[in-house]
């Protein structure tokens, strides 16, 4: 008897990815195509203005732009760990561990001027973000606790913290009693760069390039690879795996946490509960789009930020917004579908007898 | 306290405890197979949202509930799909499975936001019983899911521990190639554990629809699949222990609205942190002791299986 099998390819065929990229791409369409018809919408009116408010004109991309930043520095945080085969789940919480750390400051720091007040937020939230990871690092480095598990439960426990500040020691007191912070001094708003677009656009482009160079052109980047590949190979070559670990982790979490300093400082008014909006999520399926290449991660953000910012704009022709979160989820489904195939080809093999022979083997 | 507010606390300890029990069950049967599913929050949304649209439709609570079970198992087979089938990473496909669920129940649910329910699973009348004092309430004057979520930890016990397909099961989550070898389909039995998992989420989430709070909101599953996941951790992936976990984690769910009737004076959102905290803790020392005994958790689990690569 003959079954249908996966068999790994000699090679993967050239340009798999952005292949599979664009078939994730038209399957999402098409799926959402459907879901709109069922719903009585007029698809090709939603796409079209999905279309129109996030990549027709510059007012649209600034909106794309500013979107793809928390998008992007919470992949590239999910890339860095994974190039060594870590998980780290865990950049939605340490999203919001970076907003809470830059509102810290920036409510210490009310007099001081913009530019030391921005800076001096973006730094407490690389650390905070840092920090909230230092429990699944320490725990992975030293006596191997799966980080995936780890991570993700600090993810809860830092939006508990985020709710425990807004409903208790850091309400307005003039907010008569609805559980919000003060908002935000003017000066430690981060400034504006074109149309809506804010400085947190440079910031995260220059955050990406520095990984990409880092990963494709140092020791550094080099022995993180190898370590990732195989720990014996690792061991062989004098890496220490245990240090790696911790550094690869903590960095991880810092470059997380700044999304959460940048989207506080770009963005919001004032530290909400909502502030990471499920980026640090999204982040990982960036990530995993990009196949953990910051340079990949950087695309993929904007094309996931246009896909938000369309969500958004569709809200008032009467569509649900969560027809971006959709469309994100097929994209992934899709492409991943389309990059096993272009990694594997489906053959039909020997079924049961084939594979005891190949089990005496 | 008051007598009435202790028994209040017991009585939503227990109904908690099987909302929970019952999506870490999933979990579990699916982690025991090899198969780590993190989308239990977007397959317990869609339970939630198909039971309750299904009871708006039939007006039938059972028919309900079976389609919330049927949706959710339906929903997990798209992560059985790509990562048993496939063979794709399940951590990326489970997370995407929760962003889809949750996406895909906020979409089909718009129009029924706020709406009164079609029908809904009343408490089971256990006559004489349900007149104890004490118990009466808390064990006897529950919904028909705790008494299901009870019947299904037990089945999975038994399956796993007894049987020759819990034992098979087992092996895929193992060492998947030695059950490969020993005749059994690795593919089957795993998406077969998706599936079945998908289905108790799915029963999870019509709990929360038909009975804990009945009607339908956007984000009503409330991070409760992620403690779903947390359980089966501290249960050690064992259905009794994972069971005294649900009642310990129910009764934390149930005490945060209590706290000021008890004239406690901590916040309760700090103490609903305490889950994560202690599933963190549970996992260190499970890794801790792992040094000196084998650990609890199945050793393929997370792993594809690839007959061709074996």
């Amino acid at each position: 008897m003959r079954r249908p099998a996966l068999v790994r390819r000699e090679r993967p065929l050239r340009g798999g990815q952005p292949l599979a990229f664009a078939v994730g791409l038209v399957v999402a369409l098409a799926v959402g195509y459907v879901l709109l018809v069922m719903a009585g919408h007029e698809p090709m009116r939603v796409y079209q203005r999905m279309w129109e408010k996030s990549l027709s004109d510059s007012d649209a991309w600034s909106l794309t732009l500013n979107r793809a930043v928390p998008l992007g520095l919470a992949g590239l945080a999910v890339a860095v760990a994974g190039s060594m085969g870590l998980w780290n789940i865990g950049a939605e919480g340490q999203i919001l561990a970076g907003a809470m750390g830059a509102a810290w400051v920036a409510r210490i720091g009310e007099t001081w001027s913009g530019p030391v007040l921005i800076t001096a937020m973006l730094a407490a939230a690389f650390l905070a973000g840092g920090a909230l990871a230092l429990v699944p690092a320490v725990a992975r480095a030293r006596i191997g606790v799966n980080e995936i598990i780890t991570t993700l439960m600090l993810n809860e426990i830092a939006l508990r913290l985020v709710q425990w500040l807004i409903h208790g020691p850091w309400k307005d007191p003039e907010s008569h009693n609805f559980p919000l912070t003060p908002m935000l001094p003017d000066q430690a708003k981060l400034p504006t760069l074109f149309g809506r677009a804010h400085w947190g656009v440079v910031i995260a482009g220059a955050v990406i390039l520095v990984f990409a160079v880092a990963a494709s052109r140092t020791g550094w980047g080099y022995e993180l690879r190898v370590a990732g590949s195989s720990a014996e190979t690792a061991r062989y070559a004098g890496i220490s795996l245990k240090r790696k670990i911790l550094t690869v982790l903590l960095l991880s979490g810092a470059v997380a946490g700044l999304a959460g300093g940048v989207e506080l400082s770009g963005t919001a008014d004032r530290l909400t509960e909502g502030i990471s909006n499920g980026f640090g999520y999204a982040g990982i399926i960036v990530a995993a789009l990009a196949l953990l290449r910051p340079s990949g991660v950087a695309f993929v953000a904007l094309l996931f930020g246009a896909v938000q910012v369309g969500g958004q704009s569709i809200q008032i022709i009467g569509v649900s917004a969560s027809v971006s979160t959709i469309l994100q989820a097929f994209i992934l489904f899709g492409a991943i579908g389309a990059g096993v195939l272009s990694r594997y080809e489906v053959r039909l093999v020997a079924g049961r007898a084939g594979a005891e022979e190949g089990a005496a083997a | 306290m008051t007598e009435a507010s202790m028994i209040g606390l017991l009585v939503a300890t227990v109904s908690f405890g099987a909302l929970l029990y019952l999506a870490a069950l999933g979990e579990l049967i699916a982690e025991k197979a090899g198969i780590l599913n993190l989308g239990v929050e977007g397959m317990m949304a869609m339970g939630a949202v198909s039971a309750f649209m299904a009871a708006l439709e039939w007006g039938n609570p059972w028919l309900a509930l079976l389609v919330g079970i049927v949706v959710g198992a339906l929903t997990a087979s798209v992560h059985g799909w790509f990562t048993v089938v496939m063979g794709a990473e399940q951590v990326v496909s489970g997370l995407s499975l929760t962003i889809l669920g949750l996406g895909f129940a906020a979409y089909t649910g718009k129009n029924v936001v706020g709406r009164p329910p079609g029908a809904v699973l009343a408490p089971v009348d256990w006559g004489p019983l349900t007149d104890l004092p004490w118990a009466g309430p808390v064990l006897f004057g529950q919904a028909p899911l705790v008494y299901l979520a009870v019947l299904a930890g037990v089945a999975a016990w038994f399956v796993l521990t007894r049987t020759r397909i819990g034992l098979a099961l087992r092996a895929a989550g193992e060492s998947a190639s030695t059950a490969d070898v020993a005749g059994h389909s690795v593919v089957g039995l795993r998406f077969g554990a998706v599936a079945v998992g998908g289905g108790l989420a799915g029963a999870s989430g019509a709990y929360l629809t038909l009975s804990l709070t009945p009607q339908w909101a956007e984000g009503m599953t409330a991070g409760r699949g992620w403690i779903a996941v947390a359980l089966v951790i501290f249960g050690a992936w064992r259905p009794g222990r994972a069971a005294v976990g649900a009642l310990l984690f129910g009764g934390l769910l149930a005490l945060k609205t209590r706290l000021q009737t008890f004239g406690v004076d901590i916040s309760p959102i700090l103490l609903s942190m305490l889950p994560y905290v202690l599933t963190i803790t549970v996992l260190i020392v499970i890794s801790v002791r792992a040094r000196n005994r084998p650990s609890p958790s199945p050793a393929a689990l997370g792993t594809a299986y690839r007959r061709e690569e074996r």
